[in-house]
């Protein structure tokens, strides 16, 4: 190998890992679930995801409603590392009895994809059921659809045999 | 003490009186005439509902001593059962029906069982709750000021006016003005919780039965937003006779199916819904056809031992009231169902159950509910009402040959989601007081009660299939149960709300992952008494409550 070659390499992995970790503000903001395009929810009758940027951490933040009810999760990943999150949130069907593990830590991996359009993460989170307490592994990727205003979100299970898919356009102005 | 006396006092009379009640209709088999109208669906406050009002005022005043007057509803009617049971009583009871078309023509034949009548003012909501109290106390019939040359036409005269009394007022002025000129005389074994629809549709099809009774009308609020009319129903509750029962329904827009239900629970009162439930001024005068004998088709016998292979189970359950579920739709007898029955109706509308029992296929399997003798939240039963009110619930079961009781506590969800669990202390009350059912099932939506005693398990609900849900996800979430759930046996208990089709049904069990097997509800107990690889668990205070209470 030339000493250019070296050099290059040389550039090629400092720029890397930058660009690794480059966020794409695009995603930043409020995304709005548009139901008929969409996986049908299961329980809950709105969704808005909202995402902040800080370097190579992302906070996705889920505000949700049924009924009377309101609820706000935020889910945090850093894409420079995998990190362990404590109650990470799922969007779950709620007809199902499937509950949440009060204070469990889910491994977390995250990481971008395409040019920074697609966010990948994937978690295996716990889950009680009925037969006790075992992970899920879900893997998400968030796509950038071209134009920026709209968002998909598709989601597999590992123990799911179909896909979940969510269409998000992204709010302007007041929520 | 003098409390629980009292309680026993009542008991023991209003047992008297139910025999007495059933001596007297199985003495009188015979033939008889009677009559029917037809309703259409229009209950538009500002259209059909006048006429409707002042027609089942009337049923309630022409069936007082007998049963004189019964209403078929369209078949989009919320209860279906009308022109079923309406047969039935043809065939079984030799009931010979004469129709009646007009209003004209029902108050021709029964206004003489009115002495009068009292105006209700449209404007005024509430004033129709009242003035159903009215009517039941003074026998008069309840019309608006339109309506007033049509009654006085048949003979009959002013005992009341309600327009402009309550004017401005709000519903809690209103009903503690009401409270304090009739409640004395109003009947304190039940009380008529009139609300349901509100605005500009209005569906009180039960107040039949309210007329008959003499109960005292209402749609107070059990949202405590409304702390006035909480603190007046609070008041009423603590005077009804122990154990009584509040017909009626909710107020939609005004509180909550749990908020209510939680209040009245607490009181150690039952309810009996719909507000829109008709004729049981009618059904209430039969009993079943002489020689009659309930025998459910329950499919392993109380003391059999069974054992669970290493599959997947599942059973359907559907418990929102037999009588508005999908007994009358197609397919039913094509998959294993257990049928929670208003036990209750054992008193009030016994035709209907025999109604249903002789439709039953082989796979129709009658269950016990909603926790007990009427629907109620256990976790907030006083604990000196709840075995007397469970003894009532074992007696039903035992008439209805039930063996399984179906539990819902809702007070800690909000709707079909949400937490629907049952204290230890609660599960610890239903064995102790049902010794001798297959086990019991728990929930409404899903939840995560599950407990094995003495071969008798408790298994909450795993799965509710929501109508609305597309049919190809609610099979990726069922197959998602079997995937997670990957012990062997896995009992997978889904719950089957009212409105969903049987054939659907049919369609997602052929996309099942297996090895499994669809079971009838009482072999599915069975066998998961027989190994349990669920986990032992109640409500923990820990858990997420959705619903605060009162």
């Amino acid at each position: 190998m030339k000493f250019t070659s070296w050099r290059a390499l040389g550039i090629l992995m400092t720029v890397l890992p930058v660009a690794a970790w480059a966020a794409n503000p695009a995603l930043a903001g409020r995304w709005r679930l548009d139901p008929k395009r969409s996986t049908a929810l299961d329980g809950w009758t709105a969704w808005d995801l909202v995402v902040s940027l800080d370097g190579t951490k992302i906070s996705l933040g889920h505000d949700m409603a049924w009924r009377a009810t309101k609820f706000f999760a935020t889910n945090a990943v850093d894409t420079a590392q995998p990190t362990q999150a404590k109650d990470f949130f799922r969007v779950e069907q709620r007809h199902m009895a499937l509950y949440a593990v009060r204070g469990a830590m889910t491994p977390v991996k995250a990481e971008w994809l395409d040019g920074e359009r697609t966010l990948r993460i994937e978690a295996a989170v716990p889950v009680e059921s009925s037969q006790g307490t075992g992970p899920m592994r879900i893997y998400q990727e968030l796509r950038l659809i071209e134009g920026d205003r709209e968002l998909l979100l598709i989601e597999l299970h590992s123990t799911r045999g179909k896909p979940c898919l969510y269409r998000f356009t992204k709010v302007t102005g007041e929520k | 003490m003098r409390r629980l006396i009292t309680a026993l006092v009542c008991v023991i009379v209003f047992t008297v009186g139910l025999r007495a009640d059933e001596a007297a209709a199985v003495a009188e088999p015979a033939p008889r005439a009677a009559w029917v109208m037809h309703f259409d669906g229009d209950w538009l406050v500002t259209k059909g509902l006048p006429e409707k009002v002042l027609l089942i005022s009337l049923q309630g005043l022409a069936n007082r001593a007998a049963p004189q007057l019964y209403v078929v509803h369209p078949k989009d009617f919320q209860w279906e059962i009308t022109e079923p049971l309406f047969e039935f009583y043809q065939r079984k009871h030799g009931v010979a029906f004469t129709e009646v078309k007009t209003a004209g023509d029902a108050l021709t034949l029964f206004a003489k069982h009115a002495k009068g009548y009292v105006i209700w003012e449209p404007s005024v909501s509430a004033s129709m709750n009242v003035a159903f109290t009215i009517a039941g106390l003074e026998d008069a019939v309840v019309v608006t000021a339109e309506q007033v040359p049509l009654v006085e036409k048949h003979g009959l005269k002013k005992i009341d006016d309600l327009r402009g009394r309550y004017t401005g007022q709000t519903d809690a002025q209103i009903y503690t003005d009401a409270y304090q000129r009739y409640w004395a005389r109003c009947t304190h074994d039940s009380l008529m919780l009139m609300g349901g629809h509100r605005g500009a549709v209005r569906m009180p099809g039960m107040a039949d039965w309210g007329v008959r009774q003499k109960m005292f009308f209402h749609d107070l609020s059990a949202n405590p937003i409304h702390a006035e009319e909480v603190a007046l129903e609070k008041k009423l509750f603590s005077e009804m006779t122990p154990l009584g029962t509040v017909f009626g329904w909710h107020a939609y827009g005004k509180d909550t199916e749990e908020q209510h239900t939680t209040l009245l629970s607490s009181y150690g009162l039952r309810m009996e819904g719909l507000h829109n439930l008709p004729n049981l001024s009618f059904n209430c005068q039969f009993t079943f056809t002489p020689g009659f004998k309930f025998k459910n088709n329950n499919h392993v016998a109380l003391d059999a031992k069974l054992t669970a292979e290493k599959k997947v189970y599942l059973a359907f359950v559907q418990s929102d009231s037999i009588g508005i579920g999908v007994w009358t739709k197609p397919g039913r007898g094509k998959l294993p169902f257990g049928w929670q029955v208003t036990m209750n109706w054992t008193k009030f509308s016994p035709a209907a159950l025999e109604y249903f029992h002789e439709s039953a296929t082989k796979n129709d399997t009658f269950i016990g509910g909603l926790s007990g003798p009427g629907y109620m939240y256990p976790n907030h039963i006083p604990a000196d009402k709840f075995d007397l009110l469970m003894d009532d619930a074992r007696k039903l079961m035992a008439t209805l040959d039930e063996h399984i009781m179906e539990i819902m506590d809702n007070s800690a969800a909000d709707g079909n989601v949400g937490n629907a669990d049952l204290t230890k202390e609660t599960v610890d009350r239903y064995y102790k007081a049902f010794p001798n059912v297959i086990g019991f099932i728990n929930g409404y939506g899903p939840a995560r009660t599950r407990d094995l005693r003495d071969k008798r398990a408790m298994i909450s609900y795993d799965y509710y299939i929501d109508p609305r849900r597309p049919r190809e996800e609610v099979a990726a979430d069922l197959n998602e149960m079997i995937a997670i759930n990957a012990k062997r046996p896995y009992f997978l208990l889904v719950h089957v709300r009212e409105s969903n089709d049987v054939n659907s049904l049919v369609e997602i069990t052929k996309q099942l992952d297996g090895p499994l097997e669809i079971v009838p509800v009482d072999v599915f107990l069975k066998l998961a008494a027989s190994n349990q690889t669920y986990t032992t668990r109640y409500q923990d205070p820990a858990d997420p409550k959705h619903f605060k209470g009162l």
